[in-house]
């Protein structure tokens, strides 16, 4: 696997001949953008204004030219960079991934499927849409792996019968091959309700949580701190959670700087990081070539790509093959 | 009325605690038997272990049959909770000691059925290791509530005392790799 930065060297040398030809495409698109964003506000303001002229009212269909406005932005902005988007995503996207480890492959529309993400047991509730793209999946030092972004999504409907949208997750979902047998489940949330509620109160109210396996008390500090940890085995799930791996976790947590979910289900280990934004996007009004851009791709891609190097999840110690 | 309500809320804080108590003590005791399996897993490999090791380990005959001597008595019926718990602690440094002087004989390292013996035993000593955490965790518990006001009076009316924990080794703690150890890619 590549470091951080080989994988630069490679977006700016490598890639160089792409990034400049779309780097063109992006201008021309942030231009036309820009008019379009331009014309829908003029078209939004003279609604505004003939309504004040004729009724002298501000009113809410005043509100409503300014509500389609902005959804008339958001669908021409979609569908002029539709074209931009894929190509972004198979000439450099595809190829960087491809220079992390050539076992990988890449799939753009695709993602880690919805049945992968409920057998978890990481989120709770019923889930409505299930949406997401950038499908990788592969083999690092011989440990299966997947991952990709996600926007998963519940709709619940008010006493007036408007429906909502809420999120259950969205992020990236990464699942890869555990090195130890286990038969059990081991579920590792963050910790909210000791960081809301304090130590005690805290630790109450996890135990009593509903539809949750027994709570795990582990013996790391720090660890309990950070997550809170349900198994139904709490043999196994130490087994699982050695204070190696919990030290591991804990680093993961601090580098991602976002909230971790993770669980131990069916011989997997599943990742979810909450990024609450959809990740390896092209930039249209920033340049290609900026580099807090290019690093955010490559450290996204690195991170989830070196989870197996990070967790050590390719030590063959245990009687597993 | 407000007698029999006193009475009623009396008498459901008195089941609840009996309860609790009841519930760490069983926690205490399935655990155990949790640790109890892995343990028997381990000297269930020893023979196994014994037999693919002898004929190359010339000078430690000693260590060996004491490994053998250790498993005998670890299998022997009715030995207490305390009693497992300290027979585990030398079989656990007696196994340790062989698999380093393992290194000492390269024909041995290399043999595949040794790596996949060590790979077994670290996998169960690895079990082991988290049964005497969980036992731990649930000792711990237990000692809290029957020292805890108010249930230490029931605790010591149910003749419920103090149990011992395992004592975890620092190096266990840390979690040392054996790959490094054994030298066993």
């Amino acid at each position: 696997m590549k470091s951080i930065g080989e994988l630069t060297d490679f977006y700016y040398n490598a890639l160089y001949p792409s990034l400049k030809a779309l780097e063109e495409q992006r201008k021309a698109l942030a231009v036309k953008a820009y008019k379009i964003f331009a014309l829908i506000a003029l078209l939004a303001l003279s609604g505004i204004a003939v309504r004040w002229y004729y009724f002298h009212a501000l009113d809410l269909l005043s509100l409503m030219f300014v509500i389609a406005g902005a959804i008339g932005a958001a669908w021409s902005y979609r569908h002029i960079i539709q074209d931009y988007r894929t190509e972004f995503k198979m000439r450099i996207m595809k190829p960087l991934i491809e220079a992390i480890d050539d076992s990988l492959r890449y799939a753009p529309v695709a993602t880690v499927s919805q049945s992968l993400f409920e057998r978890s047991g990481l989120f709770q509730g019923r889930i409505d849409r299930f949406t997401g793209n950038d499908l990788v999946q592969g083999s690092i030092a011989s440990v299966d792996l997947q991952f990709s972004d996600l926007h998963v999504e519940s709709v619940t409907r008010d006493a007036k019968g408007n429906s909502h949208r809420s999120t259950i997750f969205q992020g990236l979902y990464i699942v890869a091959e555990f090195n130890k047998h286990f038969k059990s489940q081991t579920i590792i949330l963050p910790d909210s309700a000791e960081k809301i509620f304090g130590n005690v109160l805290g630790s109450w109210l996890q135990s009593k949580s509903f539809g949750r396996d027994r709570l795990i008390t582990l013996d790391n500090a720090a660890f309990e701190k950070a997550f809170v940890v349900y198994g139904n085995d709490p043999i196994e799930s130490r087994y699982i959670l050695t204070h190696t791996l919990m030290e591991r976790l804990l680093n993961l947590k601090q580098s991602v700087g976002h909230n971790i979910y993770v669980s131990f289900v069916d011989a997997n280990i599943h990742i979810a990081i909450a990024y609450n934004k959809d990740l390896f996007e092209p930039t249209v009004f920033q340049s290609l070539l900026n580099y807090d851009n290019a690093m955010s791709y490559i450290h996204a891609l690195n991170l989830a790509v070196g989870i197996v190097e990070e967790l050590k999840l390719n030590e063959r110690l245990w009687s597993k093959e | 009325m407000p007698f029999l309500i006193a009475v009623g809320v009396i008498a459901l804080i008195l089941i609840l605690m009996y309860n609790a108590l009841i519930a760490r003590k069983n926690q205490v005791d399935n655990i155990f038997a949790g640790v109890d399996a892995a343990l028997k897993k381990r000297f269930d490999l020893i023979p196994n272990l014994i037999a693919s090791v002898q004929e190359y380990m010339t000078h430690e005959k000693e260590l060996l049959s004491n490994i053998t001597k250790l498993r005998t008595e670890g299998l022997k019926p009715n030995l207490s909770d305390t009693e497992k718990m300290a027979l585990d602690q030398q079989v656990t440094s007696a196994l340790g000691t062989l698999m380093i002087s393992v290194e000492n004989y390269p024909d041995l390292k290399a043999n595949e059925n040794i790596i996949n013996l060590q790979r077994t035993l670290n996998e169960t000593e690895s079990q082991i290791a988290a049964a005497r955490r969980a036992y731990n965790q649930a000792v711990t518990d237990y000692n809290n509530i029957i020292e805890m006001f108010p249930t230490n009076y029931m605790a010591s009316w149910m003749n419920l005392t103090r149990k011992e924990v395992f004592v975890i080794d620092e190096h266990e703690r840390e979690n040392i790799n054996v790959k490094e150890l054994f030298n066993a890619s």
